[in-house]
Formats: structure tokens, sequence, C-alpha cells
């Protein structure tokens, strides 16, 4: 055979591919967009490294804050910057205040010109929320004038919230290296790599691989698209003398042409996405388009993978067809489906990750490629078996209605092509229940109880420098939305100056107050309490407890009270505990503490020690009144601008481990929709196929009902069997993924449940979907021919 | 035109797709046990004719009247149910449903009336011996050849015992002899249940089965007989 039959071959393969005028084109359109999904979303993926890439390198070279001791001078180079980030709504601002000292001090990346005191710039998002109508509220807390955009280079994302604004005195404030520093240039001047927790690692190549497979399925069943009629194209050709082999390269070069036109079509889908990631935010993370380049290396395995599988897969389906000159005769009896070597895939995949059973318990690394092999065989495992499942199960059902009768008898027909509508819906709800059993497994390890009470305060607001506690009670008090304030003055004393003395809490504040931090037998201005922490205490709300203090309560006990500014220079006032201190038991403050120490009231205290002790401010919000955190973010803003108050949740989650979940979730949401796609386009091709028998059954009088009844117990039948083996795999998976991170096993029902929901949803969908074109190739237009 | 005793009249039908016109004013009338040739050449409305009369399209103006009843008068599910009860089709490819053996083919129009799987698999059965193929009551449409696939389809069309059969060139695909074969099954079958046939085609050898012929030309129908 030379090369040139062959090149002839393919060339002839590549004309039928288009040939058969507007039909020709919408099958080959089809297989293209098909095709061209998957390759646009595997384009996404490569890109992905190095969106996170980038993303990480703009986050480092904006690093302003240093957390350093070493507070370098002044000089023309240097530049003074406080952080003053907020939050509106749920979302967080990133802030900083710039205070330039001299004329080479270093400009922050996307930042043209350093704006002055009372102008602003801000990022493309927040000037669009400023500008709205919701961001109202917000310019109250940002009246700056807006002088400028901050430039893409300056952002980690298109939707992000970020200003920078002019200042002066901020080296009057105190320059820590904490909140307000000096600088001479933006970046981190010595980064540490983090060492990745491998359970982190395990989750996130478990997310790739369950939501890859699903993709790679669905490029699998693209390309047969419009197999039946290319059959019988064939057929026609060996009429006219083409040999077997010959119309195997026929139909490579066809299923080439459908691949490679998907290859361009899924570019364009990918250079369209590309731009749409620009300007979305999914789950708070947004994207600049120029984040996502694929890494060329991988994107040149797409483009070679994507066609090699193409053909592949029609050479493959080719081969239970005889492709005579008279016809296509499918193998009448099909081979029956062995199940030993369908078997030995997940036991395999089962053998892979066997070994790493217990190994995340100790912190030990997991090999990545025993991971992914582990994975991606159980899951092709699926693939593999449920054709065996569904033939299996086909055979042995019985006659019932007409429209089950056509549905089971077209399964037990053609159980393969039903099986591999249904693979790709089955191998993502697998990948999916094992990932949700992980992530319920080891939420509890990345999440962390904080002990506050949300019940009695939800936010909390330090007083600044120079402000009065009971001052700014009073305008938090006074605030929009706030239903109480419970204010302490804080602080620590020593009983004595020596290196003998002993140390112990203060806690100044109203009886009303301090009522919410023990129980006080009786409470008047002007009274002092010694707070005990029960030894027997029930531990309830115990987060933190103090202790007891180790101050010796004693009436007519002198304290010292540290004011000294500078650490150097200390200095101390002093302080009496009256002869009237009275006995409290401590109870656990909104905090989550149980505080013991010292607890006095205003009246009580002296004014020069007040110098020694910070105010803390706890808000009780009416949560009935929308935006209630904004106004208190409001008045603190006014109070001092650097102030972010705190908002309390009572569980607090690893942000990494809430990337990972949100990456689930959006890449699920993608892929659920393709296969959603792919399993509607079948479904289309199908019923188009079958159009002339469809109007003969109406012909004599079948009823719709019935006709539309039977697509979707053939649709439902091998989504249920696929469902129960995504349901086995993935409880198995989930199993062996937990005792790999030496996790207890938990099965967590309700997602699973609401995984395998959302599988049979898009199928119901698709159904529903597909009834509109069903009802009108019913038309008895369909028996027309001329 | 409304012969007396007539069981299907139509009269002055039209029909177009789209600048197509299929009938254009056509006339036809059929009496019980009467079997009909529809001739004409490709193109001349003949299906058309025969999918109008069935109620399986409707036309755009003129009568089509069904033992005494005015067809437009019906709606779709009453159309359906008069062409499960009391029609029966024969198409030129058969049309049997693939996925379902011949006797389950066969039974199809029954069990879409209601009747149980056993008993309507038995009267197919029955059919299918007439007509000469029970022996492949257990095979697929694939797996049987075009002539015995066509008897198989005339066994379903008669399993009701319809009132009226159409025929639309029920030997087109069919070798001359096995063709003729099925014309002699089918007119046999249908005279001896008083059935009358609406026999559509362009072979005069298989209208020569008819007793009277009608041609159709340009969407216009004339009556042999009385042309000759």
């Amino acid at each position: 055979m030379s090369l040139r039959q062959w090149w002839r071959d393919l060339a002839m393969g590549v004309r039928f591919a288009f040939a058969g005028g507007r039909e020709g084109w919408v099958r080959a359109l089809l297989t293209a967009v098909g095709v061209g999904l998957g390759v646009a979303l595997l384009l996404l993926t490569t890109a992905l490294p190095s969106a996170v890439a980038v993303r990480h390198q703009r986050e480092a070279d904006r690093t302003d804050i240093t957390y350093s001791d070493k507070i370098i001078p002044k000089a023309a180079d240097t530049l003074l910057v406080a952080s003053s980030g907020t939050t509106f709504r749920d979302t967080d601002i990133r802030g900083r205040e710039l205070e330039p000292e001299g004329p080479k001090a270093p400009l922050p990346p996307g930042v043209g010109k350093f704006p002055a005191v009372g102008e602003m710039v801000v990022s493309p998002a927040l000037k669009e929320l400023l500008d709205s109508s919701d961001g109202k509220l917000l310019r109250a807390r940002l009246p700056q004038r807006i002088v400028g955009t901050i430039g893409e280079s300056g952002l980690i994302g298109s939707a992000e919230l970020a200003y920078y604004r002019g200042a002066e005195g901020l080296a009057a404030q105190g320059i820590t290296g904490g909140r307000i520093t000096r600088i001479d240039r933006f970046g981190n001047p010595s980064p540490v790599q983090e060492r990745t927790d491998p359970v982190l690692v395990l989750l996130v190549l478990v997310v790739f691989v369950v939501l890859l497979m699903p993709v790679a399925v669905f490029i699998t069943a693209a390309v047969r698209f419009g197999g039946e009629r290319r059959d019988r194209r064939l057929a026609a050709l060996r009429l006219v003398g083409a040999d077997g082999r010959s119309t195997r390269r026929i139909a490579a070069g066809e299923a080439l042409a459908g691949a490679v036109l998907g290859l361009v079509l899924g570019t364009g889908f990918f250079l369209i996405a590309r731009q749409v990631a620009g300007s979305v935010e999914v789950f708070g993370e947004s994207v600049f388009p120029s984040y996502l380049d694929p890494s060329p290396l991988l994107a040149l395995l797409v483009g070679l993978a994507v066609p090699a599988a193409a053909v592949l897969v029609t050479l493959l389906a080719l081969r239970g067809v005889v492709i005579e000159p008279l016809g296509v005769v499918r193998t009448a009896k099909p081979s029956r489906r062995r199940l030993w070597w369908r078997l030995l895939l997940p036991l395999a995949g089962l053998g892979m990750l066997y070994p790493m059973v217990g190994q995340g318990r100790d912190g030990g690394d997991f090999n990545q490629y025993l991971v992914t092999g582990g994975v991606v065989l159980l899951l092709v495992g699926v693939t593999a078996l449920l054709p065996w499942i569904v033939e299996a199960v086909v055979a042995r059902l019985g006659a019932g209605g007409v429209s089950w009768q056509l549905a089971v008898r077209r399964l037990q027909l053609s159980s393969g092509t039903a099986a591999r509508m249904v693979n790709g819906i089955a191998v993502a709800v697998a990948g999916a229940i094992a990932l949700q059993m992980l992530f319920a497994g080891v939420e509890g390890d990345y999440s962390e109880d904080t002990g506050y009470d949300v019940s009695r305060a939800q936010m909390q607001v330090s007083v600044p420098e120079g402000k009065t506690l009971a001052a700014t009670a009073r305008q938090l008090a006074a605030t929009k939305g706030v239903q109480d304030v419970y204010a302490f003055d804080e602080g620590y004393a020593n009983d004595g100056q020596g290196d003998d003395a002993h140390f112990g809490r203060v806690t100044v504040a109203d009886c009303r107050s301090l009522r919410q931090v023990a129980e006080l037998p009786s409470c008047h201005d002007g009274d002092v309490f010694a707070s005990h922490v029960a030894p027997d205490a029930d531990g309830s709300g115990q987060h933190n407890a103090d202790g007891e203090s180790g101050v010796a309560a004693k009436p007519g006990k002198t304290l010292y009270f540290d004011t000294s500014e500078d650490p150097a220079k200390p200095t101390s006032v002093t302080w009496t505990l009256p002869k009237t201190l009275k006995q409290a038991r401590s109870i656990p403050d909104p905090t989550g503490y149980r505080r013991g120490g010292i607890l006095v009231t205003p009246g009580a205290f002296s004014a020069k020690a007040a110098a020694g002790v910070r105010g803390e401010i706890y808000v009780h919000l009416d949560e009935s009144m929308p935006d209630a955190r904004e106004y208190v973010r409001n008045t603190a803003a006014r109070i001092d601008p650097l102030e972010e108050p705190m908002t309390w949740v009572s569980v607090k989650r690893n942000d990494r481990f809430d990337t990972i979940r949100t990456g689930l979730f959006m890449g699920a949401v993608c892929v659920l929709a393709l296969i959603g796609a792919s399993l509607l386009v079948s479904q289309l091709e199908q019923l188009r196929e079958r159009k002339k028998l469809l109007s003969a059954l109406v012909a004599f009088g079948t009823r719709r009902r019935t006709l539309s009844l039977s697509v979707l117990w053939q649709t439902a039948i091998p989504i249920v069997l696929g469902l129960l083996l995504a349901l086995a795999v993935g409880l198995a998976l989930g199993v062996v993924l937990l005792r790999m991170t030496g996790t207890a096993v938990r099965v967590d029902w309700p997602s699973v449940l609401s995984m395998t929901g959302a599988g049979a949803a898009v199928v119901l969908v698709v159904t529903l979907l597909s009834l509109p074109p069903l009802l009108r190739l019913m038309r008895p237009d369909g028996l027309r021919t001329e | 035109m409304t012969p007396a005793g007539s069981l299907l009249v139509a009269d002055e039908l039209r029909k177009t797709y789209g600048p197509t016109v299929a009938l254009d004013g056509a006339q036809f009338s059929i009496h019980p046990g009467e079997v009909v040739a529809v001739m004409g050449p490709s193109g001349s409305g003949k299906s058309t004719l025969l999918h109008c009369l069935a109620g399986i399209v409707p036309p755009d103006s003129g009568s089509i009247t069904y033992n005494g009843r005015e067809m437009a008068t019906m709606n779709d599910a009453e159309r359906s149910a008069l062409r499960r009860s009391e029609f029966g089709f024969v198409f030129q490819f058969g049309q049997l449903v693939p996925e379902l053996t011949c006797v389950e083919n066969v039974a199809l129009p029954l069990r879409l009336n209601g009747t149980p799987r056993k008993e309507a698999e038995k009267a197919a059965l029955g059919w299918m011996e007439r007509l000469e193929v029970d022996d492949l009551r257990k095979k697929r449409p694939g797996e049987v050849s075009g002539g015995q696939g066509q008897r198989v389809a005339v066994a379903r069309s008669l399993v009701t015992n319809p009132r009226v059969l159409f025929a639309d060139e029920p030997t087109g695909a069919l070798d001359s002899l096995n063709g003729e074969r099925v014309m002699e099954l089918l007119t046999e079958a249908a005279r001896s249940t008083n059935a009358a046939v609406v026999l559509v085609t362009h072979e005069a050898r298989v209208a020569a089965y008819s007793d009277r012929e009608i041609v159709v030309r340009d969407g216009k129908s004339r009556d042999m007989e009385r042309v000759v």
C-alpha cells in the first residue's frame, strides 16, 4: 500500500466529513463543537498552573508590610505604608495609605503617580462599585477623590477591590513594621517557600483527575456523532470498489477532520472563555485574561492527543461492524462482554492506592504518580464496567408496557451506545462523591472553632490611641444597626517591681459590660472585683481561660501599670486595690475566654493608670438590619481610618482548603454542563436517525406520550445503573482516600445524595430538552420522501 | 363526488408544501372491500393524497369523510385513535421497529390499543402464519430479507382488522417475484376481511391487483375507468 493511497483515502475521508449538504455540515459541526468544548476545557486546565503562578508572583511583587523588627531610616527613596484594608459585605478590600518621604520613593506596581492627601487610586472593580448605587455605603468610608486606576500589574484579579490613598503624618502614629511600615521597595525581601500540605496536594490531584476524566469520555463520545450514517456511506464506497482497509482509512480521515475542526473551534472557545474569564468572578475568585496562557508543551500535547484519540476511537468503534458493499452488517451476535478484565482496572487502581493508606496521618508525602494512576484506573474502571452492567441487566429485563418494551428492546440491541452516553456522568459523579467524602472527612482538620459567641456580639472594635473608650463606645452605640455595645479597657498589671512580681489581668468596664465576663453578686460604679476561674468550670466556652490571676488580689495591694511607649524606657503608674474588694466568678466572655484577674468599674479606676490599658468594644448587632456591619465599619473608619473592625465567625476555615473546594465546584459546574450538552447532542442525533420510523409509528396511531416515555426509559435505565455504579465506586474511592489521609471513615450522605441527584437532574433536563425536537420529529412530514 | 356506499371520500383536496403544489383539487372515493390503485409519476402527489386520506396530514382545503364523518372535525387524538383501530399501513421500506422481534412488531398496533401482550402476540402469530412468515417470529428485522420484512409489515397492518389499508409503494423495494407474492397475500388478506385498500404505486403490474385505478398528475386525480 503506497503512502499516496493512504493520503488519498484520508483526504477522501476529510471531504466526506463535510459532504452531504446542510446535513453534512451540521454533523461535522456537532462533532467539532463537542470536541471543541472538550479541547477548550483541556486548554483552560493547561493554563491553570500559569494562572496560579502569575497570581502568586503579582501578590509577591506588591508585598509591602514586612513585619520586620528592623525599621529602615527615612531617606529620599523611602515610603511610609499603612494598611487600611476593609471589608464590604463579604468582600475584602485591600487598602493602603501611602506617604512618600522623598522624591525617589518606590511606586506600587500598577500605580503611575502617588495620590496626594485626599486622593486615591482604585482598582477598576472598586471604581465601578463606588460609582454604583450599591457602593454608596462604602463611599462614606472611602470619600477621597479618585484620581486614577490601578493597572493590571498591581492587581491579582480583574474583580479585585483595592485602593491606594495619600496620607500624611503616618510616622507620628508609630512605625512598627506591622500596621505602619517604612519601605524602600515593593516585593517580599525574604520569600519563604511554603511546604504544601500533602493532604491538600492529594485533594488537588484528585480534583484534576475527577474533572478531566469526564472531559476525555466526552471527547470520545463526540467523535462518534453521526456514526451510523457514516457506516452507510462507507458501505456505498465498498460497492464502488473500496476495500475494507481503505474504508477504515476513509473513516479515520473523517474523524480526523472533525477533530481538527474541533481543535480550531476549541481554540476559539478557549480564547472567548479567556476574555470572559476576565470579566467574571466565581466564588470570589477572578483572573485577568493574560493569566490564562496555556503551557506550550501541554497545549501541544492536547493538539496531538485529541486527533489521535479521535482516530483511535473511530477505528475501535468499527471493530464490531462489517462494512459490506450492500450494507452495514453489525456482527449479529456481538461477542459477549467479559467481566474479568473490566474488574481488573478498578482493582489495579485500588492496588496502587493501597500502599499509601495511613500516610497522611504522619504528614508523609503521597506519590503523585501512584495517586493519579490509582484514581484514573478506578474511574476508567467505571467506563469499562458500565457497558457490562447495562448489558447484563437489560438482558434480564422483562417486557412491560409498549413504551417500556420499546426502550428495553432498544437497549438490548445496543446497550453499548446507552452506556457510552452515561459514562461521563457516572465518572463525574463517582469522582465527586469520593471528593465530597474526602472534603467532609478532612474538613474538621482544616476548620477551627473560634470560640466566639456570635449570639452575644458579632463585631469587635479596638479603641485607637488618643481616643477614649467611653466616647468610642458612644459613637458605636449610636450607629444604625447596633443593638448594644460592651466596652472594656483591658491591660495587665504587676503586684511589684522586682523580678518576683506577679502579673495579672485588669479589666475596666461598667457593670453592664462586666456582667458579660463574670457573675457579679451586686455591682455599682466604684466597685472592684477579684474574678476567679473556677477549677471545675464546665468548660463550656472555655476556649482559652486566663486562669487564676497571678496577682494576689488583696485589699490595699498596690498594682503597677506599664505606661511606657518605648520598651527601652519603662515607666509605670500605680493603683491600689480598694478595701471593699468583692469576689466574682468568671463566665465565658463573648470571645469565649474566661478571664480571671481584677474587674474594675470606671469610678474605682485611676485616671493616671488609664494609659496602661487599651479599649476593646464588642458590638451586638441588630441582625434584622441590612448592612448593619457596614454602618459599624463606617463609624470605625470615621474614628480611625486605619482601624478595621473584626467580624466574628464561629468557625474559621483554612483558606487554601476553601480555594480547592471552590475549584471543585467551578470544575464540576463546567463538567456537568459539558456532559449535559454531549448527552443532548447524542440524544438528538439518535432521534434524527429514527425520524422516518418515528413518523411511521405515529402514522399507525402511536400516542406521542408512548414514544416520549420510551425515550425517557431509554435514558433512565442506563442512568440509574450508571449512578448506582458511580455510587459504589465513589464510596469505595472515598473510603480509600480517607484512609490514606488517616481520617475516620464517615459517609456524608447528604452530599453523596446531592451529587447523585445532580447527575440525575442533568439527565432529566436533557430528556426534557430533547422532547420538543422529538415531538417535531414525530410529525407525519417525516414520511415524505420527495 | 360522494358515491353512495363509499367508506372514504375526498373532495377538492388542496395541499402545498411551500411553493410546491402537491394536491390541486384531487377527488377520491373507496367502498368497503374495494382495492383502489393510486398511480402517477414521482412527485405527482400520490403519497400526499394517501397521507391526507389517512388523516396523517391535514389538507389545506377540501373535505375528507370517513364513514360519514368529516375528518376536519376530529382532533389529533381522535385521528390517531382512528388510525390505530380502523386503518392499517404498509410503507415502502416496511418501517419495522429494528429492536423489536418480528412478532413484537406485528403485535405492536394491538398493544397500542391496549390489548395484553400475550393476547396481542397470539393474534400476531395468526397473521404471520397467513402471510407465511411465522418462522421469523423471534428474529429481528435486521435479520430477515426485504421480502420477508415486507410480509411482516403487511401482517402488522392487518392485525387490527382495519377497515381501510393504506399501502404506499409496498413492493417498491422488492424484486418482482417477492413483490408479486406480497401483493397476492395483501389483497387476499384484505378481501377476506372486507378491508378497503388504497394502494399507492407507480408500477402497472402492482396496480393490476386493484379493482379500480386512479391517476394523479400535478396534484389532480382522474378515475381511469371513466377515461378508458
